[in-house]
């Protein structure tokens, strides 16, 4: 038991952690999920990240979880974010349980929150498909194009870009931290407890050189945008129309839009049915 | 035709009590290839922001005087329409790059600008930058001197007329820096664009540009055609700028007498710059051919060996697809006490072989022993003491907001016995007591070494690894580098140093290891290595000038400085 | 002189994207630190809002407020995947207006006991708006709310307990402390970086303080949050409403139906406006 816990311990250094990210932001770009159309993705999460609120059918929730289930396969995305969601969906409902149960409720509970498990589900799957599985600048015109301000569509593209750097930079100075700090040692639970209030602290600590490293940075970066346009671009509807001129339709968009109405028409036969 | 002329022009950033520009008048020429030169300080990033219009549209503060960028007054021109005019490549050339993949960001600027043909414009710089090959990668992926070029191309793309570029090749190998500069010279000579750049090496300035601009405390003091520019070697000195070496060997042999005066009169015209001339120079009086000195025996007594790579397989966390090997079954000995030089271009393994010896990554098989012992069995404490590491970037060395705090950290989070004490010794042994109080972030670059490498020797380790300590630095502050590397003796005696600095590498190393991707290629004295032309062309390593115009001459043993080449001018004594 | 005083448009842009970063890092991170729960009790580390705080402290606020908002929405959400869709707006308006108000209430980032007060005020405040947005949203979200036995209760206690919870827990440890930590250590070092003067009576923004006007904006941009996130999970409580009338699947299929020409309306009149956009 000892040696698992370690051995997790182990796995989710911040090395494990840059790579699981950006294996989530740029490994996947040539999958089915990143090659469709921006807007009708949107268009879609929109439909499945709301309908689900308002059906009560466990037959037919099951059908829509397994088809967003697909499509996040399909997305290929990375195993630390599917671990993440699975964490959400069960703290978030598991947790209410409890606390129903502690007040008087009863086993029929389960019920609806079965229900709302599954909602939850369904709904944080779409938006990984969708938000995960999309190629960034492809995201960012989406949402451009649905008239989302300029600024954030850059956001995102620049957050992209400097993501790899900064856990770099932050891996060297926890780095710094590690080889020259005296760790205390992690026996017993008190020392456990002590080890993880070590990190934490060290963390903590590591933002405050981040911070200056980053300043300095930053004032490089926005010298740069002013000099290659970013305020003329935002002010500038033509920039936009060039941007979105980019997004098109194709036949795998309509396939994919086609193969979702079926399959919700299928699930709402099967729970007619049953 | 002039493209630029600054008058009298003064600038004072907000706060600071001195102008940083001082009275500066200048006219460049259409189609110059321009070297500004000066030491730390004085001004050269300053004035070229005044070319773009950053001063006085963005950076606030107090300009006088006028900036013309064809027959354009800068103040009454848009930031924008400057920068299609003037652009500019910064020193830290990563944090310009602001999109995720190579071809968004060689055609932002044409997007934000609005012009229709963008994406066309934007390959078209890639391909004159040599980035054809890499137009759909990830920014991350390429190397640092695939990422100068993309920050180039980004800038090329608007196609301005003039181009700026803050120390283009400080972090690059020798194969990096001419491939950086064989496409400014394109772009110079083929499309005409006036090329500037802010460059302290010498070697390149000679073969490249065509003018030398000096500025010296906000002033420009002269524009010369480059070679006679390179040919003041005392004004260029007293700058901290070092002057080609056969230039300096040249006017030590004056003043010592080993050449004489007569024909070299004028010394402005006829030191020599570059290998060629120097030919012309010096052969006429060489003295012998022959060995000067004996050739120092290769000991070959076995040392000790403290570190063992033994069939080390290393493999990185790929993002797509298989896993990259870094190192395939690799095998190394380091014997104590040696002093090593790491040689090899960008990415060919030298920070990994570093981080294997850390224990910070772990082989996927094979082991590393460290004194007999591996690396992965050690725990964290231990290791620190046996083994320090001293980071390209010392900015991330610092993580307290001291660094007397700095130094102090490791010694006293292990309860080092009279840590106060050492590190009064270490602080006044680096010539940091004064400072010691300051933010090392805050500090110049000199400093800012000379503290990252007391951080490093702090808890007195067997084993120092050095990333690249002289990268970034002007000639001074590489000197002071050297002699702290001196003092390292009785400290620390075994020392890895990763480095392109092959003046560092004759000065101080004892033995060179070359890798290329992942393999051990040669191994061996600067003797033996220097002399395997197979080797110098696989990895790009530049000898000093100094020992290329030894061999030009035909002297048989290697000359690594201007002492040992001057040994063979001794004899006859010139008035 | 004066231009000297403002703070331009460029240094807004780099506590922005200074801001962003660093708070999107974190981010990062602690959606992975694990959170121990002790009964009831959750010791978790819920955010490092100290980032955001001591960067409104030192620098202008708005933006650094705007940053760390902008930056969870993109590190965490989007490229996490966690993106909760309208709601998220909740929290960015809620985060914003709180490292706001946190950065205003600073005049001297020297003094240690404002700066405490600032950052636990500037806690409570955004876990206080959360909090009420939670209890409305699962009142709107499950339906016969009250009909669930125990359930109302359970929700207001957990609810009010996890906000009080996270302010003393997260709020000292992670934001408080910190920024009191990091404020006078970075003040007068890390604007010389981004090339500003360090904040002094003369430089802070205004007149300094809160005054009524921004309390009258962020009162309406706490009411957006509650709309948007209503809007969120509530937003067809009219259709939810019929169906639960019907009790049938034909009226399911109506909800359906009614959604699919949502979505399709919403396109028709974003499509229009890019049209009428293409001819201006």
């Amino acid at each position: 038991m000892r040696k698992l816990s370690e051995n997790i311990l182990d796995k989710i250094s911040i090395d494990f952690l840059r790579n699981q990210v950006l294996k989530n932001a740029y490994g996947n770009d040539d999958t089915v999920i990143a090659k469709l159309d921006p807007r009708i993705l949107l268009v879609w999460y929109l439909f499945f990240g709301l309908v689900p609120w308002f059906l009560n059918d466990v037959v037919l929730l099951l059908g829509i979880f397994i088809f967003v289930a697909l499509t996040t396969r399909a997305a290929r995305i990375a195993p630390l974010v599917l671990f993440l969601f699975c964490i959400g969906v069960f703290s978030q409902t598991g947790y209410l349980f409890i606390v129903a149960l502690f007040f008087g409720g009863n086993t029929e509970t389960i019920v609806p929150l079965l229900i709302m498990t599954l909602k939850v589900a369904v709904v944080s799957l779409a938006s990984i498909t969708v938000f995960s599985g999309l190629d960034p600048d492809r995201l960012a015109n989406g949402m451009l194009w649905f008239g989302c301000p300029g600024q954030l569509s850059f956001s995102i593209s620049f957050a992209y870009r400097i993501l790899p750097v900064l856990m770099e930079e932050f891996q060297n100075i926890l780095l710094s931290y590690r080889l020259r700090g005296n760790p205390p040692s992690k026996n017993g639970l008190a020392g456990k407890i002590r080890y993880l209030a070590y990190q934490i602290r060290m963390i903590i600590q590591a933002f405050y050189p981040l911070m200056l490293n980053t300043a300095k940075r930053s004032r490089t970066t926005v010298e740069a945008l002013e000099l290659r346009g970013y305020r003329h671009s935002i002010q500038n509807p033509e920039v936009k129309k060039m941007k979105l001129a980019m997004l098109k339709v194709t036949r795998a968009d309509l396939i994919f839009v086609c193969i979702s109405i079926v399959w919700v028409c299928a699930s709402f036969g099967a729970s007619a049915a049953l | 035709m002039s493209i630029i002329e600054i008058r009298d022009l003064t600038f004072t950033y907000p706060g600071a009590s001195e102008p940083t520009l001082k009275n500066a008048s200048v006219v460049i020429e259409k189609g110059d290839f321009l070297a500004i030169v000066g030491n730390n300080g004085c001004g050269k990033s300053t004035l070229c922001k005044t070319l773009n219009g950053l001063i006085p549209h963005f950076i606030v503060g107090d300009m006088d005087g006028d900036v013309f960028i064809d027959g354009m007054n800068t103040k009454e021109q848009e930031i924008g329409t400057l920068a299609c005019r003037a652009g500019y490549v910064y020193q830290d050339f990563e944090n310009q790059i602001v999109c995720p993949t190579v071809l968004e960001d060689a055609s932002y600027a044409c997007l934000n600008y609005a012009m229709p043909d963008y994406e066309e414009k934007g390959k078209k710089a890639l391909n004159v930058c040599g980035l054809s090959s890499k137009i759909d990668d990830y920014v991350w992926q390429l190397s640092g001197g695939q990422k100068h070029l993309l920050a180039l191309a980004g800038t090329a793309a608007l196609s301005p007329d003039i181009l700026i570029l803050d120390e283009p090749i400080a972090q690059l190998d020798p194969a990096h820096a001419d491939g950086i500069y064989e496409v400014l010279k394109e772009l110079n000579e083929k499309y005409g664009k006036t090329v500037i750049v802010i460059e302290h090496h010498t070697d390149y300035i000679v073969k490249y540009c065509k003018n030398v601009m000096l500025l010296k405390d906000g002033t420009v003091q002269w524009i010369l055609p480059a070679k006679e520019a390179m040919r003041r070697t005392e004004e260029l000195q007293g700058c901290n700028i070092f002057p080609p070496q056969v230039a300096i060997a040249a006017e030590r042999m004056l003043d010592g007498g080993l050449l004489p005066r007569e024909p070299f009169e004028k010394k402005e015209e006829i030191l020599p710059v570059d290998v060629n001339e120097g030919t012309r120079v010096f052969a006429p009086y060489l003295k012998n051919k022959g060995p000067a000195y004996k050739q120092a025996a290769r000991q070959d007594r076995p040392r000790d060996p403290i570190v063992d790579f033994k069939n080390v397989t290393v493999k990185y966390r790929a993002v797509k697809g298989e896993p990259p090997k870094v190192f395939d079954d690799f095998s190394l000995q380091i014997g104590k006490g040696e002093k090593i030089a790491l040689i090899g271009s960008n990415g060919a393994g030298k920070s990994t072989m570093m981080k294997l010896m850390m224990g910070l990554i772990r082989p996927e098989s094979g082991q590393v022993l460290l004194n007999g012992r591996p690396t992965a069995e050690l725990p964290k404490e231990e290791l620190g003491r046996t083994i320090s590491m001293v980071y390209q970037n010392p900015e991330e060395m610092f993580i307290k907001d001291s660094i007397r705090k700095d130094i102090e950290y490791a010694m006293k989070v292990r309860r080092v016995e009279d840590y106060e004490k050492h590190t009064d010794e270490l602080l006044e042994m680096f010539r940091l007591t004064d400072l010691q109080d300051r933010d090392g972030r805050l500090l110049s670059g000199g400093q800012m070494r000379r503290a990252s490498l007391a951080i490093g020797i702090a808890l007195q380790p067997e084993i120092l690894l050095l990333d690249e300590p002289t990268a970034n630095l002007d000639i001074a502050t590489r000197r002071e580098i050297m002699k702290t590397l001196q003092m390292l003796k009785g400290v620390t005696d075994t020392v890895v140093i990763a480095t392109h600095d092959m003046q560092l590498v004759c000065d101080w190393a004892e033995r060179l290891i070359v890798l290329s991707s992942g393999y051990v290629i040669a191994d061996g004295t600067k003797e033996e290595i220097f002399a395997d032309m197979y080797v110098r062309q696989q990895v790009g390593i530049r000898p000093p000038q100094i020992y290329d115009m030894g061999r030009a001459l035909g002297i048989e043993n290697p000359c690594f400085t201007i002492d040992e080449f001057m040994g063979y001018f001794r004899g006859e004594k010139y008035a | 002189m004066n231009s000297q005083n403002k703070i331009s448009q460029s240094q807004k842009l780099m506590v922005f994207v200074l801001s962003m970063s660093l708070y999107g890092l974190a981010t990062l991170f602690t959606e992975l630190i694990p959170s121990f729960q002790v009964g009831i009790v959750e010791f978790s580390v819920e955010y490092f809002l100290f980032i955001p705080l001591t960067l409104a402290m030192l620098f202008d606020p708005l933006s650094a407020g705007l940053g760390a908002a902008t930056g969870e929405l993109v590190f965490s959400e989007i490229m996490l995947g966690q993106f909760g869709g309208l709601g998220e707006l909740e929290k960015f308006i809620t985060v914003t207006i709180g490292v706001y108000i946190a950065g205003r209430l600073v005049k001297n980032p020297r003094n240690r006991a404002v700066v405490a007060g600032a950052s636990i005020f500037g806690v409570f405040i955004q876990q206080f708006m959360g909090c009420i947005v939670d209890i409305l949203k699962v009142q709107f979200a499950v339906e016969d709310f009250e009909a669930v036995a125990g359930l109302p209760e359970s929700v207001f206690f957990t609810e009010g307990f996890a906000c009080l919870n996270d302010v003393l827990f997260s709020g000292i440890l992670f934001c408080m402390l910190p920024t009191m930590f990091l404020v006078p250590k970075l003040y007068g070092k890390i604007e010389p970086l981004l090339g500003m003067k360090p904040r002094d009576e003369k430089t802070v923004l205004g007149s300094g303080g809160v005054s009524a006007k921004t309390v009258g904006i962020c009162v309406i941009g706490f009411i957006a949050a509650v709309a948007a996130e209503l809007l969120a999970t509530g937003g067809f409580e009219l259709i939810d409403w019929e169906a639960s009338w019907a009790e049938s699947t034909p009226a399911m299929i109506v909800a359906i139906i009614a959604a699919a020409v949502v979505a399709l309306i919403v396109i028709g009149v974003v499509r229009s406006r890019a049209k009428v956009d293409k001819a201006a």
